[in-house]
């Protein structure tokens, strides 16, 4: 049986996990503050769930953006960010552009300094959330454009980053 | 009738207009800035014209370009909806310059109706009952001291520029006027460059009460009772109702034969809205005229069955109105609710992206007035209003009931909208009670504002199924293929068939 984790980030708390399947289909183990549910699962449309737990129906549905993923439950919408492992997430990312408008509260690095890829860099804020500028790939930082309280534009290179060889 | 109508505007009106027409076998054009090039509206036109820049002093807002989009598709009539353009002189009258109808009212009027103070002096002259008030040109401190006195307490001292409570006073006793009219006029000096004062009954819990209207080119004028919007926020309407749950018949007697006799008064023509504040004792009084079709027009055909977009055009085109006021009536109990793409839990932001999932309630009796579909993406450079919610019962708690579940069943995912706040306001026992004015939302949810629900266990348990049922990285896919579904199963092969085929 195969595990997996996921995290999910709600009001700037994060949320962990664990997810396997069982035997039977459909029928999955997810464990959360270490406790366990036994559920079973089935998608009657795209994203509408219906999940048995115990004796009692779960209604839910689910729909995934970008960056985000949201529940529709008992009549609220949660809006949920995606916490993916560290490693895929940089893979993603090829330049290093600010993927929001808003203000910068933090610089970690210096230039001149040598990063690795996955470093955080920066953190900018915007909407109330965090958001964490990470270096694509081992390098060199060889410009800061922005300090702190600065503001930046979606699409902003905010930090340059001279790749290293190899 | 025309033959084709160009429609100015975007989003849930455009497509509410948009549909009328077709039922009424006119050709449609629609017209788009470069943000909107795939929107439902676009979609639904039978041709359509771009605007180009997505700002709307570019596109929406562009006289010249919406003329000449007309002329080049060969329309015959614009409906401007609300907003943009809708209650703009200078366009109406180039509409009428270009040989292009305006569906709405002629350009003077439009004007004279946007001019606040002479507004009112022509519905004073009409014996419409205005806010007993001082709109005068004669500043001296003595003088505007003497005319509050002559209107009474408690009195709104405000700049006539003014706007966002700033040189704004209410005064309470004779004893206080002076400071006021002073404060007032140095805090207005410094904020607007100009001291000009205006004195004005203030109204203690007021309610805003409008009554709609429909007039024809002949004279005839018909209203169509009215609707209930205290419900704002920073006098942004937000829930509406019809009928209003303190209007009396005798009331509405009276305001309905107001609001005729005010279109009458200024010669209006096509449909109107006639906004009234009502006080504490239900004395009535005009407020403004709205020169257009208004956002919550659903809840007054829910309860009227008159389609008032049709008549619009109807009117426009230059049929006579052949409702009749003895015979209209209203039956049962509408609500409008706006769903707004802002963020309650952070001070009501607007928010945008894209919608991932977008599945509105359905059932007896409610209509979904939407300009969205499930992967639009919602841009920045436009009001949030995303769609309208209106439900109608047999009684207003009937309605109210309706509107909660319906509210309960709206899917609305990837941007986060004011639903959950539309709802804790109907469930409100004030609301229920029917007590409600134009205060209401900061006096019952001043401190609301601030929270966002706790998440429940359930919805993190849906999301990790869901993460595990479409699990996607190389190790996660081959759980998926093994375990969902057996590949060699024989309905694998079976293809699309059904039983009874």
């Amino acid at each position: 049986m195969i595990n997996l984790e996921f995290s999910y980030e709600y009001n700037n708390h994060v949320y962990k996990l664990t997810a396997e399947r069982a035997k039977e289909n459909d029928a999955y183990l997810i464990t959360f503050n270490n406790r366990t549910y036994p559920v079973t699962s089935s998608e009657i449309k795209p994203g509408y769930l219906r999940i048995k737990l115990d004796d009692r129906v779960i209604k839910a549905v689910v729909a995934e953006g970008n960056k985000n993923m949201f529940v529709f439950l008992d009549g609220n919408a949660f809006n949920m960010k995606k916490v993916l492992p560290t490693s895929k997430r940089i893979e993603k990312k090829d330049g290093l552009v600010s993927p929001i408008s808003g203000k910068v509260v933090n610089v970690k690095v210096k230039e001149g300094l040598s990063v690795k890829k996955g470093d955080v860099l920066m953190v900018i804020e915007a909407m109330k959330m965090e958001y964490l500028i990470k270096a694509p790939y081992d390098g060199i930082v060889k410009k800061i454009h922005l300090s702190v309280d600065e503001q930046i534009d979606m699409g902003m290179i905010p930090i340059e980053i001279e790749k290293t060889e190899g | 009738m025309f033959k084709k109508i160009l429609i100015a505007n975007r989003g849930e009106i455009a497509i509410r207009i948009l549909k009328a027409c077709q039922e009424m076998g006119v050709k449609t054009v629609a017209v788009y800035s470069d943000a909107d090039a795939y929107s439902p509206h676009v979609q639904l036109a039978d041709e359509s014209a771009p605007l180009g820049n997505p700002l709307s002093s570019e596109s929406y807002l562009n006289i010249q370009k919406i003329i000449h989009a007309a002329v080049e598709t060969g329309a015959e009539a614009i409906h401007p909806g609300y907003g943009f353009l809708a209650e703009n002189p200078d366009f109406a009258y180039a509409c009428e310059n270009a040989g292009i109808t305006f569906i709405g009212p002629k350009s003077d009027v439009i004007k004279l109706m946007g001019n606040k103070i002479e507004a009112k002096q022509r519905m004073e002259k009409a014996d419409v009952p205005i806010i007993p008030g001082y709109h005068g040109l004669r500043q001296e401190n003595n003088f505007l001291f003497k005319q509050g006195k002559k209107i009474g307490f408690p009195l709104l001292v405000k700049a006539a520029a003014g706007g966002g409570g700033k040189g704004m006073r209410i005064v309470h006793r004779e004893e206080e006027l002076e400071e006021a009219i002073e404060g007032a006029k140095r805090e207005a000096k410094s904020a607007f460059g100009n001291d000009t004062l205006l004195l004005e009954k203030y109204l203690d819990k007021p309610r805003h009460i409008e009554f709609q209207i429909l007039a024809d080119a002949y004279g005839n004028i018909v209203h169509l009772f009215e609707r209930e919007c205290s419900i704002q926020r920073r006098h942004q309407k937000v829930i509406e109702e019809s009928p209003s749950p303190v209007m009396t018949a005798e009331m509405r007697e009276k305001m309905g034969k107001a609001a005729v006799k005010a279109a009458k008064a200024v010669g209006y023509t096509n449909a109107g809205t006639i906004e009234f504040m009502v006080d504490s004792s239900l004395n009535f009084y005009f407020m403004e005229m709205n020169t257009r079709l208004q956002v919550e027009h659903p809840i007054t055909e829910a309860t009227t069955g008159v389609d008032i977009v049709k008549w619009q055009i109807r009117i426009a085109s230059g049929e006579k109105i052949t409702l009749c006021q003895e015979t209209l009536s209203q039956r049962g109990h509408a609500i409008e609710c706006r769903i707004y793409a802002e963020d309650p839990a952070n001070g009501f932001l607007p928010c945008s992206g894209v919608l991932t999932k977008v599945e509105p309630p359905v059932g007896p009796n409610i209509r979904n007035d939407m300009g969205i579909e499930t992967g639009m993406e919602v841009t920045a450079y436009y009001d949030p209003l995303l769609a309208k919610l209106i439900v109608s019962g047999e009684n207003r708690e009937d309605a109210i009931n309706k509107m909660v579940w319906a509210l309960s069943n709206y899917v609305l995912l990837g941007i986060t909208t004011n639903t959950s706040f539309l709802k804790e306001i109907l469930t409100h026992e004030a609301f229920r009670r029917g007590d409600i004015t134009t205060h209401f939302i900061d006096t019952h949810f001043k401190n609301w504002f601030a929270t966002r629900p706790e998440i429940p266990v359930e919805a993190l348990i849906a999301l990790s199924v869901y993460d595990m049922m479409n699990a996607k990285s190389g190790v996660q896919k081959e759980v998926t293929v093994s375990s969902v579904s057996d590949p060699y199963s024989p309905w694998k092969r079976a293809g699309k068939w059904r039983i009874g085929d």
